[in-house]
């Protein structure tokens, strides 16, 4: 008897301890939720005072990408001669990141520099931890050529809150070996055209699926951005913060989702599963005869490919015929926090400076495959040789001068949330579960419960 | 003097008591208490408690589609899963309870499923279920996309779960084995019983404790299944794999409503208690009949046996 009590008791705490993690959020710290102060002062210190100080850098940067920020913080801590140390941490996935940052920030024991990810942008804006780089550039009367399309993701009201770092875009992958073999000269620029390729890729280009996409969030904004349609509304969320989505009632969503389930339902474009680089290994793997991808991946895609076929790029696709819009921007930028330190601010400045220095940009783009921020690395032979060695990569660049800034995506606040319940129902309608307008109908009624929730407390 | 020495005595063990409390009271007590605490409020994006709505989160909760999904798929789930790694477990144990050459070998391959960490596990049957370059294609001959697949994903969730799982069962049920005394499985040959007959009349019935305990915990493990799910589905195609955990932890730390999750947990937290009180109150009922049947005696002569009859 005794011997199961203790069972019991031990079973019952077992179940207890499950279900403990959630509580230990504690408050405290009200401070973060006055208005946020966009106008930040830049402290001002000269270069002489800071030698010896040390600064903090979290990013979310794995694998090659992470080896290639590791060599560029040696670099700045070897080859500045103002005495300041940068010590970079990895801090797992950008969600994983900006989390621990919001725990850390509790406590005021965050990093002095962190990345975070482009949907994290109306977060940061509000939060109130933050200086924005506009007033470091103001008060250095730094001037940098960045490139317009990206920078104006980042500048909201006309301050350029934080400094873009690694940028993206999605272009479209195809197989040009098959292409060749159907006889077809160049690569698609809509859904329809996709369609009418498709026999002949399936047939004479021996291809066994045509379009291998992933059911992907960013590639649904993209999308829209291709229509010049808004994501939501108060100016895409740009103006002020946005209050409901405009993607039901401007039938954006709607002509997307269509598409894609035609695509579908005639066998072109399978449900290869969720996430941004779902549909490449189809691709790769030489079945597929054009993929959706990242720029980043580019390199990922050429060495799986290793010349067993010629890899062709091209802009992304548009859902309609007469789309004229363009492709908004991906990837992640750097934060300046406000650790009340003009030291430590003003080396995370000075370090900022080396990051999108155009020597800096050139190696970052030749190592990843992300954009050179500033038009300036391109003039840097580390580039020159890059773009020599991947033609490929010249694609992306036309595409995204060709994009005009006004095309530059929404701002959410709950922009992580808002892109599953989109790839939630995109998959259920692919399932057949629920029809395009059905799909669209619940899209806009769960995201517009999480705004109005997060507006609700978050005052 | 005196009397302060017996307020001392009688002081005594609850002093003893006091760390294991405090430990207790940090990391289980606090937390549950402040778990109950959020889920009556809605929180801002820190996780604050900022709005008092008292059983507003659990009414929505109630009246949500996806939460009735998430608790119908974590109940096939959990079925599934304590199948699996109870048959797995027993059938190892069984097997591997004669003595032959590379018996070593085949215990520590049954018992290596509880070494791995359900993650890591969850990666290699990520790449193994590929639908391009998976080998599970390869030998099937089949073209399934696995995890994107809504007929299949859970399934696939499941059966590494209960695999892992399987590793801790074998190593309860090979010592409840061991703890058999061999004479009566002589006798039963001597009355002519044939392997079957002693499976289902000897070994289950002198292993019933331990299939219980097995039982309970495996339940309770089931049910907290997590980096598997994570890893291989995040909870889709759409949200067929999407276990109450999985939905808490999306909840809390993705779309940082910790409100909501809190009233999730204490929901599931309720679920399991009434579950294992069940379990424990059936478990009761079925030793009486037995002990009114009349086995008493031949229990009490095993357990002489294995040398537990000094208590």
């Amino acid at each position: 008897m005794k011997k199961r009590l203790v069972a019991a008791v031990l079973a019952a705490m077992m179940a207890v301890s499950a279900f403990t993690g959630c509580g230990s959020n504690s408050g405290g710290n009200d401070k973060a939720n006055e208005d946020p102060a966009a106008n930040k002062a830049a402290p001002s210190v000269k270069k002489e005072e800071l030698s010896g100080t040390e600064i903090t850098f979290w990013h979310a940067m794995g694998g090659v990408n992470g080896e290639a920020l590791d060599y560029l913080v040696q670099k700045f801590n070897k080859e500045n001669d103002m005495g300041i140390t940068v010590k970079s941490e990895y801090q797992g996935s950008y969600d994983d990141s900006l989390n621990k940052l919001k725990s850390a920030q509790m406590g005021n024991m965050g990093a002095d520099l962190v990345q975070v990810y482009e949907i994290g942008t109306r977060f940061m804006i509000d939060s109130d931890w933050i200086i924005p780089m506009q007033s470091f550039m103001d008060q250095d009367d730094y001037k940098v050529n960045l490139e317009s399309n990206i920078a104006a993701y980042y500048t909201i009201d006309d301050t350029l809150y934080s400094m873009p770092f690694n940028t993206s875009t999605p272009i479209l992958y195809y197989n040009k070996d098959m292409f060749k073999a159907a006889g077809l000269e160049n690569a698609p620029t809509n859904f329809s055209e996709i369609e009418k390729m498709s026999d002949a890729l399936k047939t004479k280009g021996k291809a066994s699926e045509v379009l291998s996409m992933g059911i992907y969030g960013w590639f649904f904004e993209q999308y829209l951005c291709k229509q010049g349609a808004n994501y939501a509304n108060n100016g895409n969320g740009r103006e002020k913060a946005a209050t409901a989505v405009e993607f039901d009632s401007n039938g954006g969503a709607l002509q997307i989702l269509n598409g894609w389930k035609k695509m579908y339902d005639a066998g072109i474009a399978p449900n290869v599963g969720r996430g941004g680089d779902a549909g490449l290994a189809d691709f790769s793997s030489g079945k597929a005869a054009i993929t959706i991808g990242s720029t980043a991946s580019l390199k990922q895609i050429l060495e799986d490919v290793n010349g067993k076929f010629e890899v062709g790029t091209a802009y992304f696709p548009a859902s309609g015929d007469s789309d004229k819009g363009g492709v908004s921007i991906g990837g992640a930028s750097l934060w300046a926090l406000d650790n009340k330190d003009d030291k430590k601010a003003a080396a995370t400045w000075e370090f900022v400076k080396f990051l999108v220095s155009p020597e800096s940009q050139a190696y970052w783009n030749a190592q990843t495959g992300y954009f050179p921020v500033t038009a300036d690395a391109y003039e840097e032979p580390v580039f020159k040789e890059n773009i020599k060695k991947y033609p490929q990569f010249q694609t992306a660049i036309d595409q995204l001068h060709d994009s005009a800034p006004e095309y530059c995506g929404a701002l959410l606040s709950v922009f992580s949330e808002a892109r599953a319940v989109v790839e939630t129902e995109i998959e259920n309608m692919l399932n057949g579960k629920q029809t395009p307008e059905k799909a669209v109908e619940k899209m806009a009624s769960d995201i517009n419960k999480a705004i109005e929730e997060y507006n609700l407390v978050n005052e | 003097m005196k009397k302060n020495q017996s307020v001392l005595k009688k002081m005594g063990p609850y002093i003893y008591l006091l760390p294991c409390l405090a430990v207790f009271a940090i990391f289980l007590f606090y937390p549950f208490a402040k778990t109950i605490y959020l889920s009556l409020f809605k929180t801002n994006k820190m996780g604050e408690a900022k709005l008092f709505v008292g059983f507003e989160n659990y009414a929505d909760l109630l009246a949500s589609k996806s939460f009735y999904n998430s608790l119908i798929v974590t109940v096939i789930f959990v079925l599934i899963v304590v199948a699996i790694s109870m048959t797995l477990g027993l059938l190892g144990a069984v097997l591997c309870n004669r003595t032959f050459p590379g018996i070593r070998f085949f215990s520590t391959a049954y018992a290596l499923p509880m070494a791995i960490a359900s993650a890591s596990a969850a990666m290699i049957f990520k790449i193994m279920l590929d639908p391009s370059v998976g080998i599970v294609n390869k030998l099937l001959g089949v073209d399934i996309n696995w995890v994107s697949d809504e007929r299949y994903a859970l399934i696939c969730v499941a059966v590494l779960t209960g695999w892992l799982n399987s590793g801790i069962n074998f190593l309860y049920f090979s010592a409840g084995l061991s703890n058999i005394d061999d004479s009566i499985y002589e006798r039963a040959s001597v009355d002519g019983a044939n392997a079957v007959q002693k499976f289902f009349r000897l070994t289950i019935p002198n292993l019933e404790p331990i299939i219980f305990y097995t039982l309970v915990v495996d339940i309770i493990q089931a049910f907290q299944s997590f980096g598997q799910v994570k890893i291989l589905t995040e909870g889709g195609p759409g949200e067929s794999t999407n276990l109450i955990v999985y939905s808490i932890y999306r909840d809390a730390f993705f779309n940082y409503r910790f409100g909501t999750a809190a009233a999730e947990s204490i929901v599931l937290f309720l679920i399991i208690m009434c579950l294992t009180l069940v379990m424990f109150k059936a478990e009761g009922k079925g030793k009486d009949i037995e002990k009114s049947a009349g086995k008493k005696r031949n229990k009490r002569i095993s357990k002489n046996a294995a040398g537990e009859g000094g208590r």
